[in-house]
Parts: structure tokens; C-alpha cells; sequence
């Protein structure tokens, strides 16, 4: 299975339903499938900080969410993920497209690249960076069961090394 | 020129409100909603401003059971504008997002928001694709406008031009009690 299929099943085996995104080339690959698939409830956002509010809203309303987005879009979601998701305990997943590291050819990028791991370390959100196919169904699984047995948001950092990355 | 004050107008607001949810936005939405009247399926919020309206898109998208009643501030609106553009994009019927408009960012201190100079809430919301659209300023209107955004489906946005006034009362600042609270209220019977 790819990567991307194997996020999707993930999703599904545990009802994850209401997926609000900010097109991304690399997470792109996931949100394309997730767009022809009616099980999903989508909300394609203007700006990434929207996916924290969304999320949260359908969590009361007994529906689980993931986001999908650009790691830039992590720094967008700052004060809604410290001032929202985390101390009202509300789960939700963070599927950031990682952008900034080794490979990287837009200096821009490097900064959120650097900042990414320490932004959810700083917020205490737990977070993983699956690096091979393989390992993408356990990690997203007991990433999932993690977020919503003790309430809280959990970050999955899709690595150039797991995707390919974008290229020029 | 406004002729009521946001509490007066919430007051008015819940007079109307049957089983359906309402979210309060930071500052003087919470804080009037509380004063209005606490009941189960009110949620209150103390952060993440500018959020109120997409929590609002979040639970009306999971939830096409309920109407969500969300009230926002013009400061936390003027945050998020591009979350109307998200709304209108999804368009869901079932959404009722009331802005009270005040001018003023009144919790810090009454300092003139960007609707003082005239910028337009309601023509912003139509521009972003929001067809029911609309700006009220006193409590025929108010009340006329609720009644129909209640019967008719949205997504509704209505700007309620409010006479800047402190919040009437303070919910206490437990975010996990009415969490948890809302949730068993509007839970789906399984």
C-alpha cells in the first residue's frame, strides 16, 4: 500500500470523518483520495489556523477530525492549538506536509522546517515522523488511539524521506 | 446608529431559542450570553479569537441535525475574515452566524475597530458568496431577522450594530466542565 492509502485506511477504521485542509503538494496525495471518497466530510480552508476551529467544533458535535496542511500552516495554528485544542483537551490530528529540511531548494522553507517539532514540543503535543511505507499504519493507528483515548492533539510530520517531497 | 446593546439584543435572542446550540465568541458574546441566560447547550469561550466562526462551520458541517446559533464580535470576526469565505464555500444550511458589532474592542479598553472607519461586516460576508447576508441596527429588525434565519435555511450572517457596553456577567473559567457539558447535550441518542 502507499503511504497515502495507508493514512486514508487509518482514517477510517476509526471513524476519523471531517478533514479540513489547506491544498499542499505533498499532503495533496492524501487529500486527493480522501476527495473522491464520500465517507469524508471535507472543508477545504482559506488559512490553516481555520482547521483548529473546525476541528474542535465537530469534535462536540461527536464527529473526529483531522487536518491536513503544509508545515508552514503549523505556524498559523499556533494560538488556536494553545488556546483551544489543548487545554480543553479536544483531539484532533495534524498531518503536516514537511517542508525546510535535507533536500530542500526554497530557503523560505527553512525556518517552519526547523521550527516544526519544536512548536508541537512546545505546546505538548505529542508528535511522530513515520520515514518508510511500512510503518505509516502503526504509527498513524497508535497516533489516533493516542489523540482520542487521552484527549489531546497529535502531530504527524510526513517526512521527505516517507513521501519524496517536493521537488524543482 | 445602533439603537440596543448587545445584552439586550442576546436577551432578545434567547426568547427565541428553542433546543438549538449557541457558541459565544471571546469577550462580550460569552460574557452576555451567560448574563442572557446559562443553559446546557450555551458554550462559552475565553481564547482563540476569531475561531468562534469556524468552530460554528465545524459543528453545523458534523451536525446537519442542529441549527448553530454562533456569536461572534466584530474584533474576533475581523481576525477571521477568511473563514467566510470557507462558510459560504461549504454553505451550510443549518449555520446562523450573528456578529455583534459594537465598533469597539470593548475588553481592552474600548479602542475603535476597523467597522468605526466604516468597514462593512454584512457586505464582506455577501461579497465572500454568503447570500443571506444582512445588517440590523434595532430590535424589530433584530427580532425579524432571527425569526426568519430560525424558519429559513442558511447559512445566515446577520451584523447587529450594538451600543458599546461592558459584558453583563463572567461564566466561570472552567472550559472542560462546559465542554463536557455541551457535548452530553447535544449527544445523538444511540
Amino acid at each position: 500500500m502507499f503511504w497515502s492509502e495507508s493514512i486514508v485506511a487509518m482514517l477510517k477504521r476509526h471513524d476519523v470523518r471531517m478533514i479540513a485542509y489547506l491544498p499542499d503538494t505533498i499532503v495533496h496525495r492524501v487529500v486527493s483520495l480522501i476527495e473522491s471518497d464520500p465517507f469524508f466530510e471535507r472543508i477545504p480552508v482559506a488559512r490553516e489556523e481555520e482547521c483548529v476551529g473546525i476541528l474542535a467544533g465537530a469534535y462536540l458535535g461527536g464527529m473526529r477530525g483531522a487536518m491536513f496542511a503544509q508545515n508552514s500552516g503549523l505556524g498559523n495554528c499556533v494560538n488556536a492549538l494553545a488556546s483551544l485544542a489543548v487545554p480543553w483537551q479536544i483531539p484532533m490530528l495534524l498531518f503536516l506536509g514537511q517542508r525546510g529540511e535535507l533536500g530542500e531548494f526554497n530557503v523560505s522553507q527553512v525556518g517552519m522546517g526547523q521550527a516544526t517539532r519544536p512548536i508541537l514540543d512546545a505546546l505538548r503535543i505529542p508528535h511522530v515522523t513515520p520515514t518508510r511505507p511500512e510503518e505509516v499504519e502503526g504509527l498513524v493507528s497508535d497516533g489516533i488511539k493516542l489523540a482520542y483515548d487521552t484527549r489531546t492533539p497529535v502531530g504527524f510530520i510526513l517526512s521527505r524521506q516517507l513521501t519524496g517531497g517536493k521537488n524543482e | 446608529m445602533s439603537k440596543i446593546t448587545r445584552a439586550q439584543a442576546t436577551k432578545l435572542l434567547l426568547t427565541k431559542i428553542t433546543d438549538q446550540p449557541i457558541l459565544g465568541g471571546i469577550g462580550g458574546p460569552t460574557y452576555d450570553l451567560y448574563g442572557a441566560g446559562d443553559r446546557d447547550r450555551n458554550l462559552y469561550t475565553w481564547g482563540s479569537m476569531g475561531q468562534i466562526s469556524s468552530m460554528g462551520l465545524g459543528l453545523a458541517m458534523a451536525r446537519p441535525d442542529l441549527k448553530v446559533i454562533v456569536l461572534d464580535g466584530d474584533g474576533s470576526l475581523l481576525m477571521n475574515l477568511g473563514s467566510l469565505a470557507t462558510i459560504a464555500r461549504k454553505a451550510p444550511p443549518n449555520l446562523v452566524h450573528i456578529v455583534w458589532d459594537d465598533e469597539v474592542y470593548e475588553t481592552t479598553g474600548r479602542q475603535p475597530t476597523h467597522t468605526r472607519a466604516g468597514t462593512d461586516l454584512a457586505g464582506i460576508a455577501r461579497a465572500a458568496g454568503i447570500r443571506k447576508a444582512t445588517i440590523v441596527d434595532e430590535e424589530v429588525g433584530f427580532t425579524q431577522t432571527v425569526d426568519r434565519a430560525l424558519a429559513e435555511p442558511g447559512p445566515w450572517f446577520i451584523a447587529v450594530k450594538v451600543i458599546p457596553e461592558k459584558g453583563t456577567a463572567r461564566p466561570p473559567r472552567d472550559p472542560i466542565f462546559f465542554k463536557y457539558r455541551f457535548m452530553r447535550a447535544i449527544e445523538k441518542p444511540r
